[in-house]
């Protein structure tokens, strides 16, 4: 009971502001009488969101299975890589500056060059594409979790005798486990965006990145809105997915 | 048989190259069963150095380090000694029960009996009621003697601790100190102690070894005369400073020389 009223006392401010925010934004739209292209009022968004959710529902589906299954594969991919850079420190030296660089530079536009080697209505670019971006996320932080380890951990586990298998299932993976979900929290919605952002070089115009510019390209500007809406929805649902896999994660040490 | 015999043992880093180090030169001790030994001196005398040979942390570049009568190698890997840090080392994913688990896990040892010494090894080190707890939600000096609980899990003969009550302030050391020696008088375990505190040493050893760098070696080995009994008390008897005056003139003698030979090292 106490921990609801705290939540909500937490949330409070935010939720304030979001509607004063939404509020404004309606009050601007027709104190000022903007015109639908210039600006949409949310209610019209809304409104638009409602009459056609099943679109939208289908688009997002499409766009959700694409990030879901790149961020899938890309976990696996990545976690499995770290590995062999934990194991092999001259992988380590050749890789990781590779995957940092990568990290900085937007790769997603790679999609282009994925599309030319696939059939137009294939959807294995976009999923290649975001496999890569969360694979360079993943391998990046869970590496440094299994060698950034205490030094005083490895004397101690020495000192008992451990192997180096030992060393790796008691000391190197506990300590790469918060990195993992770290990374998860950034790849997921990256994973999304990545998802969005690929549709916008061709391929089948069937998830929400192609319908915002196609509804766009209409002047359909209250509908290119509501698939925005549910692009932002579609990325918090992943966002708090991951959050809640960290929450899993430490709740044997929160007491 | 002794616990620890290091044989004429000298060990070099970047041994060949520019910046080769000299650690320590052709070091002999003999440490008895049940004895309590402290290593002190400067920063980079060697002490630290020497304790990770004796744990087979580090392999000497001549000479023989030997333990419980056997090869270092042989000892650490039949796990015939435990070790602590200044830092405790606990692991924070593992519950306190678990932290002191985790060498007889290693043994193979089956849950029920590892379930048994741990729950004795918190009721020596008096915390039985933190079993569950995690690492972090214990004070500094009670995360060390869960530290030292762990170390000696497996009963080993010997216990190698490396500046374990360095990062506690003054009262909560000193009742580690208190603690420690507690804990070894009803383990009936030999002890080689790193400190930089001579009334540390003191307090606790049987023998002081004063060590001085460049190259590391022993420059004086001090016998402590305060009885095998040592209370609070023990800190105000004039043999108590008597000892503290003895290990810091060696320490200072050492000092002097070493000013007075000049700035040869840096």
């Amino acid at each position: 009971m106490n921990k609801a009223v705290n939540l909500v006392g937490k949330a409070l401010p935010a939720i304030v502001f979001g509607a004063l925010f939404f509020g404004f934004w309606e009050w601007a739209v027709r104190f000022f009488e903007l015109k639908p292209y210039f600006l949409t009022a949310p209610s019209s968004i809304w409104g638009e969101f409602i009459t056609n959710f099943s679109f939208i529902r289908r688009a997002a589906t499409v766009s959700g299975t694409n990030a879901l299954i790149g961020l899938v594969a890309g976990t696996v991919l990545g976690v499995a890589m770290s590995f062999g850079l934990s194991r092999f420190r001259f992988l380590n030296q050749i890789v990781t500056p590779l995957a940092v660089a990568l990290n900085a530079v937007p790769i997603f536009v790679l999609v282009a060059v994925l599309n030319n080697m696939y059939s137009i209505t294939s959807e294995i670019p976009r999923r290649v594409m975001v496999t890569l971006v969360v694979y360079f996320i993943v391998l990046v932080n869970v590496a440094r979790g299994l060698t950034q380890v205490s030094p005083t951990h490895v004397e101690i586990m020495r000192s008992y005798a451990a192997s180096d298998l030992a060393i790796l299932r008691k000391v190197r993976i506990p300590n790469a486990l918060p990195f993992l979900f770290v990374s998860l929290k950034i790849a997921a919605p990256a994973a999304v965006i990545t998802a969005f952002v690929s549709e916008y070089f061709g391929g089948s115009q069937n998830g929400l990145g192609s319908r915002i510019s196609s509804n766009i390209a209409n002047s359909k500007n209250a509908v290119a809105w509501a698939y925005v809406l549910s692009a932002c929805l579609l990325g918090l649902m992943f966002y708090l997915f991951s959050v809640l896999m960290e929450s899993l994660n430490r709740k044997g040490e929160v007491k | 048989m002794t616990a620890v015999s290091v044989r004429k043992v000298s060990k070099a880093f970047n041994v060949g190259k520019s910046n080769q180090v000299d650690a320590l030169h052709e070091v002999s001790l003999d440490v008895k069963p049940g004895e309590f030994v402290s290593l002190i001196g400067p920063s980079g005398c060697g002490k630290s150095t020497l304790l990770r040979l004796v744990a087979n942390l580090l392999e000497p570049t001549a000479g023989e380090v030997m333990v419980n009568g056997k090869s270092a190698v042989k000892a650490r890997l039949d796990q015939d000694y435990g070790m602590a840090f200044q830092q405790a080392g606990l692991f924070d994913w593992r519950t306190v029960r678990k932290n002191i688990e985790l060498p007889l896990e290693l043994k193979g040892w089956d849950k029920g009996n590892r379930q048994t010494r741990a729950a004795e090894m918190l009721q020596l080190v008096q915390l039985p009621e933190f079993a569950d707890h995690y690492p972090w939600q214990l004070s500094g000096g009670m995360q060390q003697r869960i530290a030292i609980a762990r170390a000696l899990a497996a009963h080993p003969p010997l216990l190698l601790m490396d500046e374990p009550f360095g990062a506690l302030d003054e009262m909560t050391r000193e009742y580690m100190q208190g603690e420690l020696l507690r804990i070894c008088a009803a383990t009936g375990t030999t002890v080689v102690f790193v400190t930089h505190s001579i009334p540390e040493a003191v307090y606790l050893s049987n023998r002081v070894v004063v060590m001085s760098p460049r190259p590391g070696r022993i420059t004086k080995i001090v016998d402590v005369s305060l009885g095998g009994e040592r209370t609070e008390d023990t800190r105000n008897r004039t043999a108590f400073f008597e000892a503290i005056t003895t290990v810091r003139e060696g320490l200072r003698g050492m000092h002097a020389a070493h000013v007075g030979l000049g700035n040869d090292d840096r």
